[in-house]
């Protein structure tokens, strides 16, 4: 019982600290990307207010079960990945629950808020919200292809699918880390990891400049809070996941904030410096290069 | 026992009397005739049984006592019984059935009737080569006759058509009986039989000239013309005397004198018999007449009997079994089609629609067509399989491809007409008369084929271990098929419970998964059928016989039982997927890739069986010839049912367009017979190697990956919600063979595991959706939305569904996804493995695409009164639903006893179980405790958002952020048509319908093909003269090597 309890103490600890980081990471994130482009740009805590207001909204309104459960399989799919990865490499109690699933079971369970949400934003009967989760979904699809054949290089280099193990592979110099001792799945995942961060060129599925377009069109007050709270926590778990997966992992908590800092800004960085693409353009470029680069890894950890 | 003289001396006697009855007397006249033919009949009969029975000695009758070559002999044998039976029954009720005409037509028509009779009758019994002639005339004379007592331009012109053709034949085989005569100085056949082999040069074109007479007729392809407008024109009842009597009395002169030929003269034959099949059944696609449609599928059928007699020395001992079989079968098929068609009175086949108003007829077609292609139980069946086993040992394969490809070729024009008279509508149609005395005989011919299928089945050495209980079980339900549905419907479901609980305890390994997937999912599948009301006729023998199949393959112990419960299965399929209102084109294209896929099964079954002492199913793991051949045509058989890639494509509508419940019992179930076909068959046979390098499972292996990833594909871009469901099972089948294909203990413990989900998932979702159709008509989804506020139950069904199907965590689907990336980096099959993982995200899509349009989105003003789906179809599901959700808090329960059984013959790599948690080479998976965890936050989160939210306030369905608009047409604000069409546009290339392309492109040119053929009969009586003679001129010189 006591162990049960530890665990989920330190769960909870770990999920506060991220929940921070990624608020400020977003917020510190949108500042650079307004300076680059000559403008104030909000403060770095704009998040923590956003937060706020939205859960105190009066204004609270449903369009249905569904709709009102949407965000909580969002959350839920966010903690969840979270949970489910160990985040401090060599720390029993920051690995959570990652003793549940491996690598492969994590690559699923994205998907588990993503779809939950896209029924409940199907539900409020906007049609934008329709055409953004199919837009999404059309993306994902051609994103995952170079990310698994990347992860499959991964696996064969290593021997395993057990996270832990990866990370621990990696260790004890920066020239065993999975980007350098294998280059092209490294490079095919990262071309993945852009669409996955949903910025630019991607970024035609949530539209966030001008009209209100994707699943979160439809939600408001205190659900929009809980989207919200899930746009802090997803993509700080996705960028731990890919920090342990090419980068090494961390062995503290200093040691991945750097990381996953300059990780996002990869993302950051292609995201102001390349337009937008269509999805039918995104699709085709993902089945282009990057699918030939995740091919090439394949062959090349199979043959070499 | 009464001598067979009388035969001849009633027939002969009765006919001169009648001249001597008045044109009053009619009646009398043909009470007279029948009683004469039932007289005629009784003899033969009683001969036969003698011979069959009591094992008499045949009996030679000499006329006036002397012995020839003096006198003409008559012989009775086992053989002449047999046939004069067949001749005297025909005629028998072929005077029945013909009562009302030859009433007209007065005494004289009685007369000409005893005249063909008799006359077939004594080319059956005569040894005599010159008696032989003269009754060969007044057969034909008397059917010419016959022919043309319908006194219109067509039978006259076809009549003496008739008499132009037969006249040269009777020349041409005169000429050869002078020069028989001349070189050896008797008429006898037995004489000549053992002087044959006279090595003098002009006894062979002697021979030759008889024998090419006989060939001629039997109406050999190209010089049958004359045959064709006869049988177009004739009176229906006088075309099924010719099919069935004339031509069995030609085809058992032709067995007579066989043995006359060189064994080079036989493969003549052999070739004249399988072009006739052959090109008559693919002139025979283009034809529309039902008449001359019948004429072809008879002439063809002569053609493969004579294939039969010229191939018999490769046949053995078997010929006569396989000759008699599928003969007796053409006999009373043929009788009995031509009689229908005598009764409905339609000349083009699509007016047959009017068939259904008389139910009894309307089966009796069924009957006669599958009997007539060589389904189970009918007696074809078994000469066909006897066939292809003796072709195979003797290393006939030639033969074997050209004899499955014209019985392909028959299948397809027959089915069309089935499918015509069972779907077209037929409100336009005036309808038929139906008198006793036309329906008797044909009763009398359909009941028959059951009757001689079991015989012939029983006399099989390898037929009569079948087991026969549940396909009459299935049968019964015809007799109850008046009670009302829901008692049928209670009856069904407690014969297929005792079944499986009878079964159960014999049930191991494979089977007992595969035997659980069909009865235990047979009977949740039925139980959605209390929701239908009335008496829901033609249902329940089908689905019981398709289940009868199935629970068959499981049963089988021999290849013969395994090919016949597939070909059960198939046949009770076919009347379920026809049953949709729209059904008829895709139960065709069902019924020909079945059968395709059959033959190919048969093709390698007989192969397998070359050189072994049995036909034991476990003679497949040690095939001595051309192992890798067998492997390939078995595969190719079951990836029929499957629908891998390429063969898929009678799928999407076969399963779209099937009612609401049969749609699961299709898809669910049905497929996994292809699936427990290929394990047994990689159990058996393992992998094969093409040219001793490239083994065959791999390219399988890649197959099912590109399958999976082309089947998801296609799902997505499907507007018709069923159709959607359709494509998708086409792409986790092609998971279910990739797994397979790896040939390790995870691939099939994915592959096995994925049966089962799929059989769960694939039910629930189209019960489901069917329920949804059910209730507000359409099946294209755009048409619907927003029905969660109307049918929350089904939602949550599809719910479900859709997410063990995408395979996401925490419930059961994800296993096998789980297990599958271990075994892809097990196997190192990467390339393929990435191909699955994409089509699994490809799955997203659809699904997505599924639930959003029909529940969630803009509910439709028609749709604001829709009540939830039948309760009766909600029932099952929430069954399924109730074992997935156990299934996905204790994966185990599932996925330890598939290890276990797969472990005696995939030792290596099992996954290590401590509890749920599970743990391979590479990673591992607790699925219990994901559950909890995953439940747990979703409850906190939850909590967390009511605590926040809870006084949110329901608006309604056009209260969203419009632009400040307010939308108010729910057709304008769903988005659903075209879902994906930016998907379209990025890789539509790849799902362009090329092979539906190229199937539709070999139909057309097939059809194309027998359209020019058909064209050389130009209903010229001097063409088909020049056809005759053309024929003689040809085959004479491939007999004696002028070629």
């Amino acid at each position: 019982m006591g162990t049960i309890v530890t665990k989920i103490l330190y769960a909870l600890l770990t999920l506060f600290i991220v929940t921070n980081y990624g608020l400020i990471l977003s917020g510190v994130v949108h500042k650079i990307g307004a300076r680059v482009g000559r403008r104030h740009g909000i403060r770095f805590y704009q998040p923590y207010i956003d937060l706020i207001k939205n859960y105190t909204f009066r204004t609270r309104i449903t369009h249905g079960i569904m709709y009102y459960i949407g965000p909580v399989f969002r959350l839920t799919g966010g903690i969840g990945l979270l949970l489910f990865l160990p985040v401090i490499y060599g720390s029993p109690v920051f690995d959570n629950f990652s003793f549940a699933g491996d690598l492969t079971f994590v690559l699923y369970f994205q998907f588990f808020g993503v779809l939950g949400m896209a029924l409940g934003a199907g539900e409020s009967g906007h049609p934008y919200s329709a055409l953004g989760v199919s837009r999404g979904l059309a993306q994902t699809t051609a994103m995952e292809l170079p990310l698994t054949l990347g992860v499959l290089a991964l696996a064969v280099q290593y021997h395993t699918l057990n996270i832990h193990d990866i990370v621990a592979a990696q260790q004890g110099s920066i020239l065993h880390w999975t980007l350098f001792t294998n280059p092209l799945a490294a490079i095919a995942m990262m071309l993945s990891f852009l669409a996955m961060m949903g910025r630019s060129p991607f970024d035609v599925v949530l539209a966030p400049q001008e009209i209100p377009i994707g699943p979160p069109t439809e939600y408001h007050s205190a659900l929009l809070g809980v989207l919200q709270l899930n746009r802090a926590i997803f993509p700080a778990a996705k960028l731990i996941l890919f920090m342990n997966l090419l980068f090494g992992g961390a062995t503290n908590w200093g040691e991945l904030i750097i990381k996953t800092f300059f990780i996002y800004m990869w993302s950051v960085f292609v995201g102001i410096a390349y337009p937008r693409f269509r999805v039918d353009q995104s699709v085709r470029w993902y089945l282009g290069i990057p699918l030939l680069i995740g091919v090439a890894a394949i062959l090349v950890v199979k043959y070499f | 026992m009464v001598a067979p003289i009388y035969i001849i001396a009633t027939l002969l006697g009765v006919a001169f009397g009648l001249g001597l009855f008045g044109k009053k007397m009619n009646s009398s006249a043909g009470f007279l005739s029948l009683l004469a033919l039932g007289f005629a009949s009784f003899i033969s009969l009683e001969w036969l049984a003698g011979f069959w029975l009591y094992d008499r000695a045949a009996e030679y009758i000499y006329t006036a006592g002397f012995q020839p070559p003096f006198s003409i002999n008559l012989l009775m044998g086992k053989e002449e019984a047999l046939f004069t039976s067949l001749i005297n029954i025909a005629g028998f009720f072929g005077a029945v059935y013909l009562w009302d005409k030859l009433k007209k037509i007065g005494s004289n028509g009685y007369v000409t009737l005893m005249g063909m009779i008799l006359g077939l009758n004594v080319i059956i019994m005569t040894r005599d080569l010159f008696n032989l002639f003269v009754f060969l005339e007044i057969s034909s004379i008397a059917t010419a006759g016959l022919i043309i007592f319908s006194q219109n331009l067509r039978t006259i012109a076809a009549g003496f058509k008739y008499m132009l053709a037969t006249g040269i034949i009777s020349g041409i085989l005169l000429l050869g009986i002078v020069f028989m005569y001349y070189f050896t100085g008797t008429l006898n056949i037995d004489d000549f039989l053992a002087v044959h082999s006279l090595a003098v040069k002009g006894f062979g074109v002697a021979v030759f000239f008889v024998l090419i007479a006989i060939v001629l007729e039997l109406k050999p392809f190209p010089a049958n013309g004359w045959g064709l407008d006869v049988y177009e024109s004739a009176d229906s009842g006088i075309a099924a005397l010719i099919s069935a009597g004339t031509a069995t009395a030609s085809f058992f002169v032709m067995y007579k004198l066989l043995p006359l030929g060189t064994p080079q003269f036989h493969m003549v034959l052999a070739g004249i018999g399988l072009a006739t099949f052959i090109g008559s059944n693919l002139m025979g696609l283009k034809q529309t007449n039902p008449n001359r449609l019948l004429g072809y599928s008879s002439i063809g059928q002569v053609g493969l009997l004579v294939t039969i007699l010229g191939l018999s020395e490769f046949l053995g001992e078997r010929t006569t079994f396989i000759a008699y079989s599928i003969l007796i079968s053409h006999f009373l098929a043929k009788a009995g089609l031509f009689w229908i068609s005598g009764i409905v009175k339609r000349s083009t086949i699509k007016e047959w629609a009017v068939l259904r108003n008389s139910r009894l007829l309307m089966i009796l077609f069924g009957v006669f067509v599958f009997t007539l292609i060589g389904f189970p139980p009918f007696p074809s069946f078994f000469g066909k399989w006897d066939m292809m086993l003796q072709l195979a040992a003797s290393n006939q394969y030639f033969w074997i491809i050209g004899v499955l490809l014209g019985s392909l070729l028959e299948g397809v024009y027959l089915f069309r007409w089935l499918g015509y008279a069972l779907k077209l509508d037929n409100t336009e149609l005036p309808s038929f008369e139906v008198k006793w005395n036309k329906v008797l005989p044909v009763v009398v011919f359909g009941a028959a084929t059951f009757v001689i299928g079991y015989f012939v089945s029983s006399i099989h050495p390898y037929a009569k271990v079948i087991n026969y209980i549940p396909l009459a079980v299935a049968l019964a339900f015809v007799l109850i098929d008046f009670l009302p549905a829901y008692v049928k419907n209670t009856l069904a479901i407690l014969a297929m419970a005792y079944y499986y609980y009878y079964l159960y305890p014999t049930l191991s390994s494979f089977g007992a998964v595969f035997g659980a997937i069909f009865m235990v999912g047979g009977i949740v599948t039925l139980i959605a059928g209390y929701a239908y009301k009335g008496q829901r006729r033609g249902f329940y023998p089908f689905a019981l016989m398709m289940f009868a199949g199935l629970i068959g393959l499981i049963e089988a112990k021999t290849t013969i039982a395994f090919f016949y419960a597939w070909e059960v299965m198939t046949v009770g399929s076919y009347f379920l997927i026809i049953r949709g209102k729209k059904s008829m084109p895709h139960a065709l294209s069902y019924m020909i890739f079945s059968m395709g896929g059959a033959y190919l099964m048969l093709a390698g079954f007989a192969i397998a069986s070359v050189g072994q002492f049995n036909l034991d199913m476990s003679t497949l793991s040690h095939v001595l010839v051309y192992p890798t051949w067998v492997f390939i045509l078995l595969a190719v058989g079951f990836m029929t049912k499957t629908a891998s890639l390429g063969l898929h494509i009678w799928l999407p509508g076969a399963h779209a367009e099937a009612e609401t419940d049969v749609s699961p019992m299709v898809s669910a179930i049905l497929l996994k017979a292809g699936v427990f076909g290929l394990v047994t068959l990689f159990l058996a046979m393992g992998d094969q190697l093409i040219g001793g390098e490239v083994s065959v499972i791999y390219l399988l292996g890649w197959l099912g990956a590109i399958t999976a990833v082309m089947g998801n594909l296609m799902a997505a871009f499907q507007e018709d919600a069923k159709r959607l469901l359709a494509y998708s099972s086409v792409g986790v089948l092609g998971y279910i063979l990739f797994g397979l294909s790896l040939m390790s203990h995870l691939g099939w413990l994915s592959a096995i595991s994925i049966s089962v989900t799929h059989f769960m998932f694939k039910a629930l979702l189209f019960l489901a959706i069917g329920g949804v159709v059910w209730r507000v008509k359409t099946k294209e989804m755009y048409r619907m939305g927003g029905l969660i506020k109307r049918m929350p139950f089904s939602f949550f069904s599809v719910l479900i569904g859709i997410i063990v199907l995408a395979g996401l965590p925490p419930l059961s689907g994800f296993s096998g996804k789980w297990i599958f990336y271990n075994a892809i980096m097990m196997k190192q099959w990467y390339l393929q493995g990435a191909l699955i993982f994409f089509s699994g995200i490809v799955a997203f899509l659809y699904t997505f695409r599924l639930i959003h349009s029909v529940f969630l989105g803009q509910l439709k003003d028609e749709h604001r009164e829709v009540k939830e789906a039948p309760f009766w179809i909600l029932v099952p599901q929430y069954l399924i639903i109730g074992v997935l959700l156990f299934f996905s808090a204790v994966p185990n329960s599932l996925l330890k006893p598939i290890g276990k059984i797969i472990t005696p013959y995939f030792p290596v790599g099992a996954l290590d179980w401590t509890g749920q948690h599970a743990v391979s080479p590479f990673g591992y998976w607790n699925g219990l405790v994901i559950f909890y965890i995953v439940v747990s936050i979703f409850l906190v989160v939850l909590v967390w958002l009511i605590i926040n939210n809870r006084r949110a306030q329901k608006v309604k369905q056009f209260n969203i952020v419009f632009a400040a608009e307010r939308p108010f047409k729910p057709e304008t604000t769903h988005y659903a048509y075209n879902f994906y069409a930016h998907y379209r546009k990025a890789i539509g290339i790849l799902v362009e319908p090329k092979i539906t392309g190229w199937w539709e492109g070999v139909a057309e040119w097939a059809h194309a093909m027998g359209d020019k053929i058909r064209k050389i009969y130009n209903g010229d009586g001097q063409s088909y003269v020049i056809h005759i003679m053309a024929f003689i001129v040809i085959i004479y010189l491939i007999s004696f090597g002028g070629f």
